[in-house]
Formats: structure tokens, C-alpha cells, sequence
């Protein structure tokens, strides 16, 4: 009897826990703060160690603000670690780092602050339509856009050379089809696509350069449809044909330690993915300096100019924040302001028009760019990726449970790059799973296959 | 056989014959199986027990199976010599072009304004602090399990079988919210409050103090009026040696390795320990526009596991002296 | 023999401890040892288990918050493929990889303490290093060999003109096997090795005038001395293998082909479920059920042996 008692009162224990854990957000109203007076925590990841210099470029600006980055390792990692302080209810930083994927999810739940109210939204011009276009719920800016990565054509030109492509002229995807063949015959590969979650980013690029619109997303109302779709068709029909002649090495996975060493010995031929590579590249396949060459996407039509977006960050308020006003200037700051300048010249793509279009960016005689240029054989890579950055993008939304989307695709997709079954059956698939997911989240959702 | 001479004695005198007869009788068995067993240990190889004849053979497949443990190791300090271009273009077993080795320890203290002394002091924190009380815990309780029948008793051992039966994974999260509320994430204590716990050290003790403490001793302790506490310290500890010192390198390495718990629990790099800090360093190497810097991982990995070797070489010595406490009780 | 030899040694003092352990009068001095740690163990282990069986009734969705749903994240486990192929995969991987690790270490120990080995240390601390290696490190440096590419195992392959790949699918569960075996064999040796060397000398000394050989010393004196600390470790290495996590989710990106799933162990699947499948309701359901199915398993297997030895 004793027992039962201690039982029942731990369990009580538990649920005053629990009862206070439900109630995680309030509103954000009046958690504005003193915007000259804060002492901020910031989470996210680093490339380098640039993140500190920036820190103290912004507190000598801003004389009553602190900011402490905590470097939450990567982006997956973040993202959990914000969704288990907002289950806390404490504990969640001021500003956080994201992948633009992801600001929606936590945008739906309102965890996040609309920036609308620090003035955000009059920024739109500024920035580049693809990362901008991505961080809007609603139509309100919920996070601005710290990088960006339009979709780009990397490519061996030393391998292309001895296959005998020239790589200035491939246009469109045929061609690439055509050059794919011919890099086959000396027995390298095109590029790799293992199907698994590395290549989610790739995926959402190229189906969006090809029109696709796998997911719709509108309230509370979802429309997924990943193999009915004109533009998933095109694109999933080009893959197979790829994977069926063997033209791709379907066996390494992005960012494997084996994809760096087959870029570095030539294995692999050519990527498509977003404008930060150049700093992988060097970094990965440093045998290969004066080698790799970067080019315009190839297109499905000669003559379009389609571009997507591949990757890319974003700075966020944290509903939980007290001092919102302080933490909207430091995002300002790392984004729109100087530290976004700061940022571009160690390396990150920048999403800011002004920085894309200005002549240090392109100037080829900075020393960051006369470093890169020289690993890119001499080419100005700077232009070539400001100009894509500037095509336009057509429309795009992620599903609101973009990380369970990556991380499903790989269970799903990799099935057809492994020759078990076809890429048109594992997006059905795939499609279900998602469907089944969205339901189980509180969705309507209508799979139209 | 030497019994029924017993019985047809009688009579003192005779019986005091008897006994110095049985006694050189004794003494001539002895002998006669010292020489035996003598002939017997040439014969076999084990010529006694304290200074066995050392078997080639029996070394031999022994070594097989440590060139298995130990060839990961040379794996890693060959790589730990290369810089970050050779180790991704040179054969896995040669040197690369340049012996890289001095430069990427100091590489590895330097890096990102010397974190990694920070996260190396706040790791041996953590295990001087959690795996030290955890293996005080863990000897209290075995302890007390072994020797007493306490009520409640039965039923720890079911209870922490049920619990350690939970992924962990998913006890992660409850773990995390329930620190949150006491305020205790994103400071030591939600280190090394976890790390406190090692239930495999306590069935350790358990057994051992099942097995090493003789009941009698402990009861002679209290015939002669000492209390609970110091029977256990002056008469029991010592007689725990070589468990006490396996249960703390459990602990030890358990803490030093713990990679989950940190990662939900610390979100400010200055109380990282290593695991987390190496973990950071290798996912760099896979984010857009990042530096890859897996010739700090791999070295940083050898400097991590230097301490743990220093350790398991220190506290060996204590199995020695454990086999003497053995010897010494019966 | 120790046991039987404090068996023999009980009967002089029963009288005694029937005095003192009195069955109408509850001896709670245990307690006075045992309270510290029940105390934390309660803290870190038993309110989140509690907490998890509480929140694995909910389900918390994205649009319409937070309901009771009962039973209904456990009915759903029983139809979920993805999780009783996870659960199959475990299962191959304890009834292969547990005997294997446990027989070497073993072995090993029994080696260890024959003191017929030239150079004993050496070969203690090169059996117990592996264990000290951070998962992270062990599972990145056996990858790094595995490679079929650029591994030794494609060195390997160059030089003999051989096609292994011991990462194809069906053979990479054993791969890991292979890197849990190298990581905890030393573990375990240590435990059977310390509770060798609890065996009072003067047993082998008795035993050796006695006459008795090696091996009726092995299997008269040392065998059963290991018993007890064969229970735990099964125990333990049995739970250990249902929870299998580190090694295969680090590899997941170093394996071709994506062969490793988000699904492909319980443990993997309840933290893809719990942290990018926003589903922790159905985790904890999931973890739950899974400490259910191990402990039947391990009370199968070792707990009634295991029992009788803390009796």
C-alpha cells in the first residue's frame, strides 16, 4: 500500500512536468525587449571560424549587445536541439541558424517570429528571389536568408577533355546525356546519385528546374504528387535512363569520404549542385586544382534560362526570446547588413543582391577570388555563379515536414538506384509515405500519385 | 584408507605412536606427490601455479587475436601523420607525402582559438566527477545488495533490468525536459548527474562483493562493535580491489566516450567534451562551403584516446595486488 | 569450488544471521548503501521511463495539437513492417555477434590468467584498448578500411585481383558485427578476467598437488567461477545488441547505396521517428515496446541463472 502511494506521487511528479511542458509557447507578444540592450544567444554552425570575428565586428557596432554562438554542430543536429528547447519550453536561443527547408515547420507551430514586425518584409527586394521565396509562411517573412546555392554545373574539364566533351557546350540535358556517354566510355562516371537522403537537395533542385511541383502546399491543405507531375516526369524519366545505361555511380552517396576521393582522382566527372561548392571542391579534390571548370545548368529547352535553388541557410527569431528587437538586429546585421559582406568574402554565397551584382564580387584580382579562380583553372567563377543567381526561379514550396521528407526519401528513392525496383515506382512510394505522414500530422492531404 | 588404522586405535600412549606414525606418513605422501607432480608439470608444461611454463603456442594464437585489436590503432596513427590532401589521395597504410603528424597536434590545440583544450579539461571533469562518484555509488550498492536482505531488495534488480531495457535513444528527450525544468542543461550537471549511474558497475560489485567478502569476516567486525560504515571501509573495500578497479574503468571510459547524452543535453561549446567536439569537427567536412578537416578528427581521436591508455596502464597494477587480496583470504 | 566452499562454511554461522536477519523485524541496513544510488537512478532512469509510457498515449500532431489517443500508437506497432524488420535484423545480429564476442573474450581471459603467455600485459591492454576508442572513432576507422574503393579492403582487392566488398548488403550486418565484436570483446574479457583473478590462489596450489591437469583446473575451478559473470554479461551484451545504434547510423553515409535505412534498427528508427519524424509520441510507444520484447528475451536467455546467482 506504502508502494502504491509513492507511485502515485512520483507519477504526479510527472504529470505537473508534463502539464507545464505542454504549455511550451506563449505568444511573442511583448518579448520585444530593449533592441540597443541584450545579451543574445546565438546557435548554428560554422564553416570555419568565421563565426567569431563576425560576433565581434557586431558587438563593436553595437556597444549593449553581446551575442554567445554556440556551435550546435550540423544542421540536422540544430534543428533538434531547437525542437527539444521548444518541448522545454526554455532554454531555446534567441537567434538560430536553419536550413530554409526547415524555417517553415517550426514557422506552422509558431515557435518562430514573423519578422514582418521589425520591418523584414521591405527587404524583399533585396535579396535573391530563391532563398527569399523560401522563408515565407503565409506571405510574412519568417527568417532572412544567410547564403544561398543556385543550382550550378561543376564539371572535370582534364576528364571531359580525354572523353573528348567539350564542356562550354553542354546546353541542355541531352547534351549532358550525350557527354555522360562518352566519359562512360573512358571509364569514369557523369556524376553519382546513390538515391539516399545526401541526395534530397539535388532532388528538390532539379525537379524544380524542371518545373516540377511535387508538393503543393496551401493552409492546411496538401497536394502531393511525385510521379504524375509533368516536371517529376521529365526529370524521373531522365534519371532512369541514366541509372538503366549505367551511367551514373549509383553507389556513392554526397559527402561520403568516397565522394571526395573520386572527385579528387577523377572518378566522378561532373556535379550538379549549389554555388558553395567551389570551397568543397578545393578543400575535397585538392589533386584537381586548375582542373574543374563551373557552368550554367544544363536546360531542358535550348535556350531557357531556368534556374533552382540547392541548399542554403536562414537566420530566425525564436518565439521564446525576450529580447526580440536585439535579436532581429544581429540577424539584420549577418544578413542585409555588414556582417553579410564579412560573410561573402570568406566564402559563403551570398543571397544579397548588392553583394551578387557589385564589382568586388567578381573582381578577379581579391585575393579570395584570385584563390578560387586559380583552382577553377583561371575562369572567373564569381560571374558565372552571380548570374545564375540572378535568373529567375519558378515557384517552389517544400512540404511543411521537410525533415521527415529528406530523411524518407533515402529509405524510398536509393530502392531504384540500386536496381530493385524503377524510380517512377519508388516516387509512388515515396509519395505514400509522405501522404501517410501528413495525415498522421493533422493534414488533409490528396496523393494524386 | 588411513581412516581404519584410526579406528582399531586405542589407548593413549598407542594412540600418541599412531599419530607421529600418520604424520610421517603424511610427510612420505607428500614428498612422493611433489616428485609427481614434478614429473607430471614437465610433462604438461605447467610446472606451478604462481610460475606456470610460458606456452609458444598458446602465444602464438594470442598474438593472431591482438593484431587484430591493435591494427585499427596503426591504422589511425598512420593517418594521424597525413595532412588533409594526403590523407584523401595516399594509400590507407603509407606514409603520405609529408609526415604531417607535430603540425596537426598542434593544429588540433590551436584550431578555432584552442577549443580543444577546453573541451579536453571539461571532459577529465566529467570523469573525475561522474565516473568517480559513479563508482562509489556503484561499490556502495553492490555492497549492500550482496550482504544485507533488506526489504525492496528483490525487487532493484528487476527494476534496473526493466529500466536499462529502454532505448536510451527515447529516453533522451523525457531526460532532456526533465533537466530543462531544474534548470540543469547547458551546465555540468547534466553531465555528470547522468553519468553517476552505472548499472553495469553495480551488478559488478554485486558479484564481487558476493563473492570477495566472506560473511565471517564482516560478522567478526561487528562482534567486535564496528559500525556498518567502517566494516565497510576497513575491512571490505580493501578485500574489493580488483573489482573496484574494473567498475571504475568501466566508468571511466563510459564517461569519457559518452557521445548521446552531451549531444541532447549541451548546447554551448564551452562545456563540450571531446566526442561531441571530434563530432563537430568531421561534420564540418559535410556543410556547404565548410573546411574539411578530417586530419584534425583523426589526430584529435589519437590525442583522446592517449589518457584512456595512460589510465587502463596505471590502474593495472591493481590487478595484481587484487590477486594477492584474493590469495590472502581464503 | 568457492561456492561450494562457503556453502560449506555457512552452516557454522546460521545461527547467527538468523538472529540478526529477523523476519518479523525488517533489516533495512541495506538501505544505508544502496540509497545514493537508488536515488539518482530514479532521477535519470525511472521519471523519464514513466514520462515516456505517460506521452506514448498522446499523439502530438502539427495542425490540431496534442490528444489522448490510448492505445493506438502501440496498436499501430504491431502492423509497422518497418519496425518488425528492425527488430528481426537485431535478433540475427545477437544470435550471431553475442557468442562470437562472448567466446573470444573468454577465451582470451582464461589465457590471460593461465600466466602461460609471454608478455601477459602486452596482451591485457591490447585486448582492453579497442573498448577505449570513442564509437565515433572506431565505426570512422573501420569504414575507412571497409572501403571497397578506397580502403583497405580495395587495396586489398588491387593486389590479389579479388572483388570483396564487405559492404554489400548482405553482408554488412555482419561488417558491423565485426566492429561491435573488435569494440567490446576487451570489455567483456575484463569482466571474466577480474573475476578470475578473485579465485583464491591457494585453490590452484590445492589443486595442482591434488594432481589435477590445466585443463580439469579450467573446467573444475575456472569455468564455474565464470558462470556469474557470464550471466551479466550476457544480459548486458543482449541488451546492448537490441540497442544497436552508434556504429550503424555513422556508417549510413559511408556505405554504398544507401543500405543502412533510417528503419534499420529499433533504436535508429525511434530517434528518426522521435527527431525528424516529429513523432516522439510514437517513439517513446516504440521504445516502450521495445524494452518489453528485450527483457522477455533476456529473461529467456540468462535471467533465471542470473537471479539464482543474486539470489
Amino acid at each position: 500500500m506504502r508502494n502504491s502511494q509513492k507511485v502515485l506521487a512520483v507519477m504526479t511528479a510527472v504529470m505537473t512536468l508534463t502539464g507545464l511542458a505542454a504549455c511550451g509557447n506563449a505568444g511573442n507578444a511583448g518579448n520585444a525587449g530593449d533592441a540597443d540592450k541584450a545579451e543574445l544567444v546565438f546557435w548554428g554552425w560554422d564553416t570555419g571560424h568565421t563565426m567569431s570575428d563576425l560576433i565581434k565586428d557586431f558587438q563593436k557596432a553595437n556597444p549593449g549587445i553581446t551575442v554567445k554562438f554556440n556551435n550546435t554542430g550540423t544542421a540536422s543536429d540544430t534543428q533538434t536541439a531547437l525542437s527539444n528547447a521548444i518541448a522545454a519550453g526554455k532554454g531555446a536561443p534567441d537567434v538560430v541558424m536553419l536550413e530554409d527547408p526547415t524555417v517553415t515547420q517550426f514557422a506552422v507551430t509558431g515557435d518562430l517570429v514573423d519578422l514582418s514586425q521589425f520591418g523584414a518584409d521591405k527587404l524583399a527586394d533585396d535579396f535573391s528571389a530563391g532563398p527569399w521565396n523560401k522563408l515565407q509562411y503565409n506571405g510574412k517573412p519568417y527568417a532572412l536568408p544567410i547564403d544561398s546555392g543556385p543550382e550550378m554545373f561543376f564539371y572535370n574539364d582534364a576528364v571531359f577533355k580525354k572523353a573528348g566533351v567539350d564542356g562550354t557546350q553542354i546546353k541542355t540535358w541531352d547534351d549532358y546525356y550525350e557527354a555522360a556517354k562518352k566519359v562512360r566510355a573512358i571509364g569514369s562516371y557523369m556524376t553519382n546519385n546513390s538515391g539516399s537522403s545526401m541526395e534530397y537537395q539535388p532532388f528538390t533542385a532539379q525537379a524544380w528546374q524542371a518545373g516540377a511541383q511535387p508538393w503543393k502546399v496551401d493552409g492546411e491543405n496538401l497536394t502531393i504528387d511525385m510521379t504524375k507531375d509533368a516536371g517529376m516526369k521529365k526529370y524521373i524519366e531522365f534519371q532512369q535512363k541514366l541509372i538503366d545505361e549505367d551511367l551514373i555511380d549509383t553507389k556513392t552517396a554526397n559527402w561520403s569520404d568516397d565522394w571526395n576521393r573520386e572527385l579528387n582522382d577523377g572518378t566522378i566527372a561532373s556535379l550538379t549542385i549549389g554555388g558553395w561548392m567551389p570551397v568543397n571542391l578545393m578543400n575535397g579534390a585538392p589533386d584537381q586544382a586548375g582542373n574543374w571548370r563551373v557552368a550554367q545548368l544544363p536546360q531542358w529547352e535550348e535556350g531557357d534560362e531556368a534556374s533552382a535553388e540547392d541548399g542554403g541557410s536562414a537566420l530566425a527569431v525564436v518565439s521564446q526570446s525576450k529580447q526580440q528587437a536585439a535579436a532581429y538586429k544581429f540577424v539584420e546585421y549577418l544578413t542585409h547588413g555588414e556582417g553579410a559582406k564579412t560573410m561573402a568574402d570568406t566564402g559563403t554565397f551570398p543571397s544579397l543582391k548588392s553583394i551578387l551584382t557589385s564589382d568586388d564580387f567578381t573582381d578577379p584580382t581579391t585575393e579570395a577570388n584570385k584563390k578560387v579562380n586559380d583552382y577553377f583553372g583561371g575562369q572567373n567563377v564569381n560571374e558565372v555563379l552571380s548570374e545564375a543567381a540572378q535568373r529567375k526561379v519558378s515557384e517552389f514550396s517544400y512540404l511543411p515536414y521537410n525533415p521527415f521528407a529528406q530523411s524518407s526519401f533515402g529509405d524510398q528513392i536509393s530502392k531504384a538506384y540500386n536496381k530493385e525496383i524503377t524510380l517512377e515506382e519508388a516516387f509512388a512510394n515515396y509519395g505514400k509515405a509522405l501522404a501517410e505522414h501528413g495525415t498522421q500530422q493533422g493534414y488533409t492531404v490528396s496523393n494524386k500519385g | 584408507m588411513s581412516n581404519a588404522s584410526n579406528v582399531a586405535a586405542a589407548g593413549p600412549g598407542e594412540r600418541e605412536r599412531d599419530a607421529r606414525k600418520a604424520e610421517r606418513r603424511r610427510r612420505r605422501r607428500v614428498a612422493r606427490d611433489e616428485r609427481a607432480e614434478r614429473a607430471r608439470a614437465a610433462r604438461s608444461g605447467f610446472a606451478n601455479v604462481a610460475n606456470p611454463r610460458r606456452s609458444g603456442l598458446l602465444t602464438l594464437v594470442c598474438a593472431v587475436f591482438a593484431v587484430y585489436c591493435l591494427f585499427p590503432f596503426f591504422y589511425l596513427l598512420v593517418n594521424a601523420t597525413k595532412t588533409q590532401a594526403d590523407f584523401t589521395s595516399t594509400f590507407g597504410l603509407g606514409l603520405g607525402r609529408t609526415f604531417a603528424l607535430w603540425d596537426n597536434i598542434r593544429t588540433v590545440f590551436t584550431y578555432d582559438g584552442g577549443i580543444f583544450g577546453r573541451w579536453f579539461l571539461n571532459t577529465v571533469l566529467y570523469v573525475v566527477a561522474g565516473a568517480g562518484g559513479a563508482t562509489l555509488l556503484a561499490i556502495m550498492g553492490g555492497y549492500g545488495l550482496a550482504k544485507f536482505r533488506f526489504p525492496g531488495r528483490r525487487a532493484v534488480f528487476a527494476v534496473i533490468i526493466g529500466a536499462i531495457s529502454v532505448p536510451g535513444i527515447a529516453l533522451a528527450v523525457p531526460q532532456f525536459l526533465l533537466f530543462a525544468k531544474l534548470n540543469l542543461t547547458n551546465t555540468p550537471w547534466a553531465m555528470i548527474i547522468p553519468s553517476l549511474v552505472s548499472t553495469f558497475g553495480l551488478y559488478l560489485m554485486w558479484i564481487f562483493s558476493d563473492q570477495a567478502v566472506p560473511t565471517e569476516l564482516l560478522e567478526a567486525a561487528r562482534v567486535d562493535g564496528a559500525g556498518e560504515f567502517r566494516t565497510f571501509f576497513q575491512v571490505s573495500l580493501p578485500l574489493l580491489a580488483p573489482g573496484i578497479v574494473t567498475t571504475a574503468l568501466f566508468a571511466i571510459v563510459a564517461t569519457w566516450n559518452n557521445y548521446f547524452l552531451p549531444l541532447i543535453m549541451l548546447k554551448d561549446s564551452d562545456w563540450y567534451p571531446l566526442t561531441i567536439g571530434l563530432n563537430q569537427w568531421k561534420d564540418q567536412a559535410s556543410t556547404a562551403g565548410g573546411q574539411a578537416i578530417q586530419n584534425l578528427v583523426i589526430t584529435g581521436s589519437l590525442v583522446t584516446i592517449v589518457p584512456l591508455v595512460i589510465a587502463f596502464l596505471c590502474l593495472q597494477r591493481y590487478w595484481q595486488s587484487g590477486l594477492a587480496a584474493g590469495a590472502v583470504k581464503e | 569450488m568457492t561456492q561450494a566452499a562457503s556453502n560449506v562454511a555457512a552452516p557454522l554461522h546460521t545461527p547467527v544471521e538468523q538472529v540478526r536477519v529477523n523476519r518479523h523485524r525488517a533489516d533495512w541496513r541495506g538501505w544505508k548503501f544502496v540509497w545514493p544510488f537508488a536515488l539518482v537512478f530514479v532521477f535519470v532512469f525511472v521519471i523519464p521511463i514513466m514520462y515516456a509510457v505517460y506521452i506514448s498515449f498522446f499523439q502530438q500532431r502539427m495542425i490540431g495539437g496534442t490528444r489522448f489517443v490510448g492505445f493506438d500508437n502501440y496498436a499501430r506497432l504491431l502492423h509497422d513492417r518497418q519496425f518488425w524488420s528492425a527488430v528481426g535484423r537485431v535478433a540475427l545480429f545477437t544470435v550471431v555477434q553475442v557468442p562470437v564476442m562472448l567466446f573470444l573474450a573468454a577465451a582470451m581471459a582464461l589465457a590471460l590468467d593461465s600466466m602461460k603467455l609471454h608478455g601477459t600485459r602486452f596482451f591485457r591492454i591490447s585486448t582492453f584498448l579497442p573498448y577505449a576508442v570513442p564509437a565515433v572513432v572506431s565505426t570512422l576507422i573501420w569504414g575507412f578500411m571497409y572501403g571497397a574503393k578506397y580502403g583497405l579492403v580495395g587495396s586489398f582487392n588491387g593486389f590479389f585481383g579479388t572483388h570483396l566488398d564487405v559492404l554489400a548488403p548482405g553482408v554488412l550486418l555482419a561488417s558491423i558485427g565485426n566492429i561491435v565484436t573488435w569494440e567490446f570483446t576487451g570489455y567483456n574479457m575484463l569482466i571474466f578476467y577480474s573475476s578470475l583473478s578473485t579465485i583464491p590462489h591457494s585453490l590452484y596450489e590445492a589443486a595442482s598437488i591434488d594432481g589435477a591437469s590445466e585443463w580439469q583446473i579450467v573446467r573444475a575451478i575456472k569455468l564455474p567461477e565464470l558462470r556469474g559473470s557470464l550471466a551479466i554479461t550476457v544480459i548486458f551484451s543482449i541488451i546492448g545488441s537490441f540497442q544497436l545504434f552508434n556504429e550503424p547510423s555513422i556508417m549510413q553515409n559511408m556505405v554504398p547505396g544507401n543500405a543502412i535505412s533510417t528503419y534499420y534498427t529499433p533504436n535508429m528508427y525511434a530517434y528518426n521517428l522521435s527527431f525528424s519524424g516529429n513523432q516522439s509520441n510514437y517513439a517513446a510507444a516504440l521504445a516502450i515496446a521495445m524494452a518489453v520484447i528485450t527483457m522477455a528475451i533476456a529473461y529467456v536467455v540468462q535471467l533465471r541463472s542470473m537471479k539464482e546467482q543474486m539470489r
